[in-house]
């Protein structure tokens, strides 16, 4: 006899979709991670399948609760992959499969997801955004609320893509991935270079009195030789530093405080004569 | 100098929980220093301060991000802070970076509470799964909220409630020396976004590309903005990847891996 709950439904995928969108980190503890979000991510899908049958749900949930941890949008593509494998076999059958579509595809999917969703994200979307701001145009604000609608769309893509292709889609999308994350990275550094002059300030001018000749401003002297000089120098070295073993972005920021008040200083007291 | 109406206070209060949603969650932008800067701006009456402070604190940590749940300085709260201590004081966009920065800094440990006080939840679900209550689990699950949205709330509540005694206190115990250096130090903050994402990205195998951006911008700041230098980079993107594709794959995966990322938070 067979049972009409059984099939998952568009509707199902959808919830699931919606659940995950917001719901995946808000139980996040230091035990099991994005653990207890993902259980009630995948809620949906296992209220469908074993809401009549009180020992696969222990089971079910048991399973899906424990230690789980990707980037955002990539969980999609691991949920609806688990989705199609509870509705294909089964808890029983399909728990051993399931923990190891999560853990085997959370570690690289958080890689990926990182690099390209977090990293050149931000240096694209947030560094335009603030770089129109810094001119006080308010509609920078518009661009990240546009790029992020977009970046719902892509994550219902996820679902359904995770869904279908089932565990194929990680060997599948290797290659494919790859060459995508180089190439946005080429355009993510040349925005980064680009940065570097447009948005770190660090202004000399001071004049230096030499024997009776005129006064030289040590900015003009400065940007004779390379413009951004100083700027580029204190980027590359906060990049250097940052390479260091013990170094931290907390420890950086003092670092740059004091550099920025000694400079500061330096600004004020021989500042040139008007 | 008058302190900040309990209204606007209130409202910034849910603004900080609700913003804090979004970055754990849909991630739409009002998590990010600039919204939560603009907005304060907007609601204390000052739109422009808002923005310039907002897009500081944005670049200073444009690569400050939670990779894998590591625990970053608070900056939401921090810009929201720093914003409305700047207007209420009526110094510049400067001395609201010079003071968002060291906020953001103490708050940090607040994350790792709230992170920490989700365990509790977690034992609650694991319990709830045991007796195959899936209510239960799902319950817990939505608890969590709180933890996330009140380390945020109440410090700015707070900070903002006793804001003019704040600001009165910053002026008069911090010499005006220090305070130009700081502000001067601003300035140089997005340094540190930058070399961060240099840092996560190949910068290693991809470094020209840098150069190129760099030199746009530095040596032709009357003909470029960022959204050009972005265009070229587009093309550049574009023709690595149609050279990448005559190639062969077999170049791309022996390139593999040179992500190095290797920086606590």
């Amino acid at each position: 006899m067979s049972n009409p709950n059984t099939k998952l439904t568009k509707k199902d995928l959808q919830k699931v979709y919606i659940r995950n969108l917001f719901g995946l980190q808000w139980g996040w503890n230091y035990e099991t991670m994005q653990g207890l979000g993902y259980c009630y991510v995948i809620m949906p899908i296992l209220r469908r399948l074993y809401k009549n049958d009180p020992e696969k749900m222990k089971a079910a949930l048991k399973t899906e609760i424990g230690y789980f941890n990707t980037s955002q949008p990539m969980s999609h593509l691991i949920v609806g992959t688990d989705a199609a494998l509870q509705e294909e076999l089964g808890i029983e059958e399909a728990k051993d499969a399931i923990i190891g579509v999560k853990t085997g595809l959370m570690g690289p999917f958080a890689g990926v997801g990182d690099t390209i969703f977090i990293t050149i994200y931000r240096a694209l979307v947030f560094s335009i955004a603030a770089y129109m701001a810094m001119s006080g145009q308010a509609v920078a604000l518009l661009i990240p609320i546009v790029c992020g609608i977009a970046m719902l769309a892509i994550r219902y893509k996820f679902t359904f893509m995770g869904y279908e292709q089932g565990r194929k889609l990680a060997s599948g999308l290797g290659g494919q991935l790859k060459r995508l994350t180089d190439a946005a990275s080429v355009l993510g550094l040349t925005v980064v270079g680009a940065l570097v002059p447009s948005v770190v300030k660090a202004p000399m001018n001071i004049s230096i009195v030499i024997g009776d000749t005129n006064p030289i401003n040590l900015q003009s002297m400065l940007d004779k030789i390379m413009p951004a000089a100083l700027p580029l120098a204190i980027v590359l070295l906060s990049y250097w530093l940052l390479g260091k073993k013990k170094m931290t972005t907390v420890k950086l920021i003092l670092i740059l405080m004091v550099v920025g008040v000694g400079l500061g200083l330096l600004t004020t007291f021989f500042a040139p004569v008007a | 100098m008058n302190s900040i109406p309990i209204l606007i206070v209130l409202l910034l209060t849910l603004y900080v929980g609700f913003a804090q949603l979004d970055q754990i969650s849909v991630q739409l932008g009002f998590y990010s220093p600039l919204f939560a800067a603009t907005v304060t701006g907007l609601l204390m009456g000052d739109v422009t301060m808002g923005l310039s402070i907002g897009a500081s604190m944005q670049l200073m940590t444009l690569g400050v991000a939670t990779y894998g749940g590591a625990t970053v300085p608070d900056f939401l709260s921090g810009s929201i802070m720093g914003t409305a201590f700047a207007i209420m004081s009526g110094q510049g966009a400067e001395y609201g970076v010079a003071l968002a920065v060291p906020i953001g800094l103490l708050l940090t440990q607040l994350d790792v509470f709230g992170r920490m006080a989700n365990v509790v939840f977690q034992h609650r679900a694991e319990r709830c799964a045991e007796k195959g209550d899936d209510k239960g689990v799902e319950f817990s699950n939505i608890l969590g909220i709180l933890p996330w949205t009140l380390t945020r709330m109440i410090p700015v509540f707070v900070g903002l409630f006793f804001g003019e005694a704040v600001v009165t206190a910053i002026n008069e115990y911090i010499p005006a020396w220090l305070m130009s250096g700081l502000k001067y130090a601003g300035g140089l903050l997005p340094a540190m976004g930058i070399a961060l994402l240099m840092r996560y990205l190949p910068m290693k195998k991809f470094f020209p590309y840098y150069i190129i951006g760099f030199v746009l911008m530095a040596f032709l700041p009357a003909n470029f903005t960022i959204l050009g230098v972005s265009l070229v980079g587009l093309a550049l993107a574009a023709i690595y990847m149609s050279h990448s594709d005559s190639a062969g794959t077999a170049a791309a995966a022996a390139a593999n891996n040179d992500l190095e990322v290797e920086i606590d938070e």
